[in-house]
């Protein structure tokens, strides 16, 4: 660490651009046998972490690599420029880090409410500070440079995104509505395939142990994909997975509040009661990050969760959350809180609901489909905390914004041999009202992405697609398909789609059937008898924008990213296969009843085999006669036992012929027999 | 290499430092105290009517927390998601009494292994320390020579065996085997071993390895039996075991200086409606004089060094002018314990060559000797033998 800080007083920057990366790579190959632990000696657990977890990974490429990464900041700045992502629009370079903290509340149609905690951080590419950060989370730090990532998103979702109800067109809910589980994707600076399938690897494990979460099973090649255009278009250096079943829960949620300068201490953060926010209808936690040359990295942590109030008709922040907002994080640029209206709420009638406390700023969007309540909660102590309350007048039943066909996926067929995929599109016209039109050039694009584990064999030439219930031909609707089969144990199958509809269409459905794999006994789960999930398909709308352009008075990284162009997408359900599933204790059955009938089998065999009995009856008649009293037995014993001796030295003698001479042999019997004799004599006498 | 004295030099001194680390065991017993303290916590049981085990788990994590250990020095490995399960109607919290004082999944409880992950292997790999390359670093037993490691382990068992997730088993042999290979690695100075499950004592039958300790919570033949049945959870919350171990260290603190032996004799059969099983006979210091905290509570020994790593002093090589005077006598001690067990080698390999002599010389008199005669004589001296012994005898 401290050749950071020599090369850090070497002082202008414009110096370690030159010489920096020349002096790391020169004093680091020097200090390298040790592993890459050296770059992280803080305590935390968190920062040491992901790092040290990859430390294996060839040093010397590591450093290249690393080197590589420093002047990419030069070579690739035009390129950075021109790369314009969704989701992210910051508009200005902060020179320093930055740390801002957000929530937005959102009343929803169903009485619930929607909370969504919104935290930037930004690092800019040139740091005062060298390798340190003083409000940035070093460990994604080092993870983003370690693994060159360009884009990644994480997020842990519990719960299903309702887009009939909660909306699926706005910007909130195009960007709110995850699968089900952990859904994980990157985008890497890497040329070759091999490297970023390695470095996805070494990603998935460090992120593991940074949430404490199983994001480790995404690292076989069974689990994840890369899709070139059905998720984002690239240049096949991004990998997609996702983890349906996984667990989300506390464990998951305090490590990434560890990444926030003041964690839950303070500001907006300490509203998070783990009882409160898990018991909600929707939980989805995501951390999205995005580097680049020209802004340094750019955190997006966002919490979204989807409450529902004790009292339908009115509730207040500290009824959701059993906490109350005192004041804002001291770290934080900016801390607010901001209450979101939809249109369709208020329109009708003006008085269905009603607010208490000040706002600070109300405005409306430009296409007037909201108004926004502003809260700046530096305003709020702990004598007066911010509680925003909402009370409404009247029930209603309406619906927010419709994706221009709502989607879902469901199977078809029974048994455990085959079955069928179908994802059905249905209009949602009355609500997305002036997008069609009914003549005949008008198309809608529709793009899927459907990634299919290995076991579940998808025959992609029985593709059929029906349009407002007649078969159309594939070719009439399929504008542009990229299938990349399923490989057993090696790869899963991922299907790409894009499709042109009609505008006037209804419905649509498209049916893929698929044959039922066999697992290899040890690679069933332990709760195989529940089914596999196969991961939710992505359904996105490219000639549909969801954005919201609020006037510039609001400068709000949340309400910025509303401005991006994000085009409406929407997750359709996980679905549930059942597979055959083996009688697991069959193993055991089967050795212990057939060792039973080879036991019983060979027992009786050997019995008449060997049993002599005639020879049995014998001996035991024998034995009957034989019952003389003391003294006989006595000497018969001594008979015997002389007897034995003598056999047993003639046996011996015999033996031992050839080794020794007959003369030895004779004496030795001799004189053995003397003694012997001679020991009976004495005892007798 | 002999064209650089200063090479050379150094060379001498890590060989010197090497034949120092291997020596220093032998010539001195290990110093009484420990280094470090880790905890590898295990909760073997999946499904929802296994919350016990998991409760079982996390109080366990608790008082190690409580008494010490650091998160990052504890694994905790838990088969199944009971906080945020669907049929928890207390989300995000467990707990291990009906009366819902202590919420055992407070705002800070870090999980390195769960669900599918918890299985023999991954925590043969843990406590072995054989691991993927890519396995971070949170998600390892980074333990040493100096250090003392509290094994937790609950779920279902019977003989000789432990359960993990319903579908694999741990058996005796393979714990006394990862245990054995832990302490051919130097990753344990003392184990202690506590598992409540049925039967846990037929668990440590096949232990060998010296400094370790095991307690079970019932005799082979014996059920362990939870203690309560929460209604509003609607399963057991707790074991009767870690009931009554738990019941012991909340009147506990950092500082408290209750033994072993003050642990294993508070439980009661007649409360547990099972035998606890102490296994002691591989532990060498007496139990009424270790503290429960050497492995429930934690020490974090500081190790003063040159250099925060031994690769510096390769690198800075020129900085060994400058040593001072008193690491160089300390140098010339170890030169001669070096030298010592120069002597001791060779008065060994001494002895040895006279016995190979003597063997040589007996082979050479066998083989040149007529074997007949000799075996003739031999018999001839047991029959005299014979017929002295019955002449005394008589």
């Amino acid at each position: 660490m401290g050749l950071f800080k020599s090369v850090n007083q070497l002082g202008a920057w414009g110096h370690f651009k030159i010489l920096g990366p020349i002096i790391i790579y020169a004093s680091v190959l020097s200090v390298f046998p040790l592993g890459s632990s050296l770059w992280f000696l803080d305590g935390e657990r968190f920062t040491s972490g992901p790092l040290t977890g990859g430390g294996v990974m060839a040093s010397h490429t590591f450093l290249s690599l690393l080197l590589f990464y420093l002047y990419s900041f030069h070579l690739l700045r035009p390129i950075y420029c021109s790369f314009g992502s969704n989701g992210f629009e910051t508009t200005s370079v902060p020179k320093e880090e930055e740390f801002s903290e957000e929530l937005l509340l959102k009343p929803l149609p169903d009485y619930k409410v929607l909370a969504h905690f919104h935290f930037t951080s930004i690092s800019p590419p040139s740091s005062s500070n060298g390798k340190h950060h003083h409000l940035f989370p070093k460990s994604i730090a080092q993870l983003v440079k370690k693994y060159k990532i360009r884009e990644l998103e994480l997020s842990f979702t519990q719960g299903r995104w309702n887009y009939d109800r909660w909306g699926a067109s706005d910007p909130l809910s195009t960007a709110n509505g995850k699968p089900p589980g952990v859904e994980l994707w990157a985008l890497f600076d890497i040329p070759t395939k091999e490297e970023i399938d390695a470095t996805w690897r070494n990603l998935t494990h460090s992120l593991s142990g940074l949430f404490c979460a199983s994001i480790n099973f995404l690292e076989s090649s069974t689990s994840y994909s890369a899709p070139l255009w059905g998720f984002l278009p690239n240049n096949g250096d991004l990998r997609y997975g996702a983890l349906p079943r996984e667990a989300v829960c506390t464990e998951n949620l305090t490590p990434w509040l560890k990444l926030l300068p003041c964690r839950d201490k303070a500001g907006i953060a300490s509203l998070l009661d783990r009882p409160s926010i898990y018991r909600g209808h929707y939980h989805s936690q995501r951390l999205k990050l995005r580097s680049d040359g020209l802004n340094g990295i750019v955190i997006e942590q966002t919490l979204s969760v989807v409450l529902q109030p004790i009292d339908r008709t009115s509730w207040s922040m500290h009824q959701l959350f059993k906490k109350s907002l005192t004041g804002k994080c001291a770290l934080a640029k900016s801390s607010k809180v901001f209450l979101e209206i939809e249109r369709s709420l208020v329109s009708q009638n003006e008085n269905i609901l009603e607010l208490v406390g000040e706002a600070d700023m109300v405005t409306n969007d430009q296409r007037d489909h909201s108004t926004i309540y502003q809260y700046n909660v530096e305003r709020y102590s702990e004598h007066e905390a911010l509680d925003i309350r909402v009370n409404w007048k009247k029930l209603l039943q309406v619906s927010f914004l419709q994706a221009p066909l709502h989607a879902s996926r469901f199977l078809m067929g029974s048994g455990n041999e085959r079955g069928s995929i179908a994802i059905s599109l249905q209009s949602a016209r009355n609500s997305t009202k002036g997008l069609y039109d009914n003549s005949k050039n008008c198309f809608t694009r529709v793009v899927i992405l459907q990634v299919v584990p290995w076991y579940v064999k998808v025959y992609y030439h029985t593709l059929r697609i029906y349009v407002d219930g007649a078969i159309r031909d594939a070719k009439d609707v399929v504008e542009k398909i990229n299938v990349t089969p399923s490989e057993d144990k090696v790869s899963p199958g991922t299907l790409e789609m894009m499709l042109q509809f009609p505008c006037g269409m209804m419905s649509a459905a498209l049916i893929l059937d698929f044959d039922k794999g066999f697992l290899h006994i040890d690679e069933y789960p332990p709760d195989a008898n529940q089914g596999f999930d196969i991961p939710s398909a992505l359904v996105s709308f490219p000639d549909f924008i969801s954005r919201r352009i609020y006037p510039d008075s609001i400068s709000s990284p949340l309400l910025q990213s509303y401005k991006g162009r994000n085009i409406v997408k929407s997750y359709t359900e996980v679905l549930l296969v059942p597979l055959t599933t083996p009688d697991f204790s069959m193993p055991y059955n089967v050795i212990t009843f057939t060792c039973t009938v080879l036991a019983l089998y060979f027992g009786s065999m050997v019995n008449v085999l060997r049993r002599r009995v005639s020879e049995e009856e014998r001996l035991a008649k024998s034995k009957d006669k034989r019952k003389p009293g003391l003294i006989p037995l006595l000497i018969s014993k001594i008979s015997n036992k002389v007897r034995g001796i003598k056999e047993d030295s003639a046996n011996q003698s015999q033996s031992s012929e050839p080794i020794l001479g007959p003369k030895v042999v004779f004496k030795v019997v001799l004189i053995a027999l003397i003694a012997v004799l001679g020991h009976y004599f004495f005892n007798s006498s | 290499m002999a064209s650089d004295p200063k090479g050379s030099q150094l060379r001498r001194i890590l060989l010197i430092f090497f034949s120092l680390s291997i020596i220093l065991p032998l010539s001195s017993p290990s110093p009484t105290m420990h280094n470090n303290n880790w905890a590898v916590l295990v909760c073997t049981s999946r499904f929802w009517f296994n919350y016990r085990h998991m409760a079982n788990t996390l109080s366990l994590y608790r008082t190690v927390k409580r008494l010490g250990i650091p998160d990052e020095r504890i694994i905790l490995m838990l088969a199944d998601d009971m906080a945020c399960n669907a049929r928890n109607n207390y989300p995000a919290q467990v707990f291990n009494n009906e009366n819902h004082q202590l919420n055992l999944y407070g705002d800070n409880v870090e999980v390195d292994y769960r669900g599918y992950e918890v299985t023999v292997e991954n925590f043969l790999r843990v406590l072995t320390g054989r691991h993927e390359a890519s396995v971070p670093r949170s998600k390892r037993l980074l333990s040493d020579e100096g250090s003392h490691i509290l094994l937790y382990m609950t779920g279902h068992g019977g003989n000789e065996f432990l359960k993990f997730q319903d579908t694999e088993e741990l058996q005796s042999h393979d714990l006394a085997d990862a245990v054995k290979q832990m302490k051919e690695k130097n990753r344990f100075k003392e184990l202690l071993i506590m598992v409540d499950t049925c039967q846990a004592a037929t668990l440590f039958s096949q232990l060998q390895s010296p400094g370790v300790v095991a307690i079970g919570s019932s005799m082979k033949g014996e059920n362990s039996y939870s203690h309560h049945l929460d209604p509003d959870v609607g399963v057991s919350v707790v074991d009767r075991f870690t009931f009554y171990t738990l019941a012991f260290f909340e009147r506990l603190d950092m500082y408290s200086n209750a033994s072993l032996n003050s642990l294993f004799t508070s439980y009661d059969p007649t409360l547990l409606m099972s035998t606890a099983y102490y296994r002691t006979d591989l532990y060498e210091r007496p139990l009424n004089m270790v503290p429960v905290t050497n492995f429930f509570g934690s020490v974090m020994k500081t190790i003063p060094t040159d250099s925060a790593y031994p690769g510096f002093l390769v690198a800075h090589a020129s900085e060994y002018a400058t040593i001072s005077a008193e690491t160089e006598t300390a140098r010339v001690v170890l030169e001669d314990e070096a030298d010592h067990s120069k002597t001791y080698d060779q008065s060994e390999k001494g002895l040895q060559h006279i016995l190979d002599e003597w063997l040589k010389l007996l082979e050479g008199k066998l083989g040149v000797k007529d074997p007949e005669v000799l075996v003739a004589y031999g018999l001839g001296s047991m029959v005299l033998l014979l017929t002295i012994s019955t002449w005394l005898s008589s």
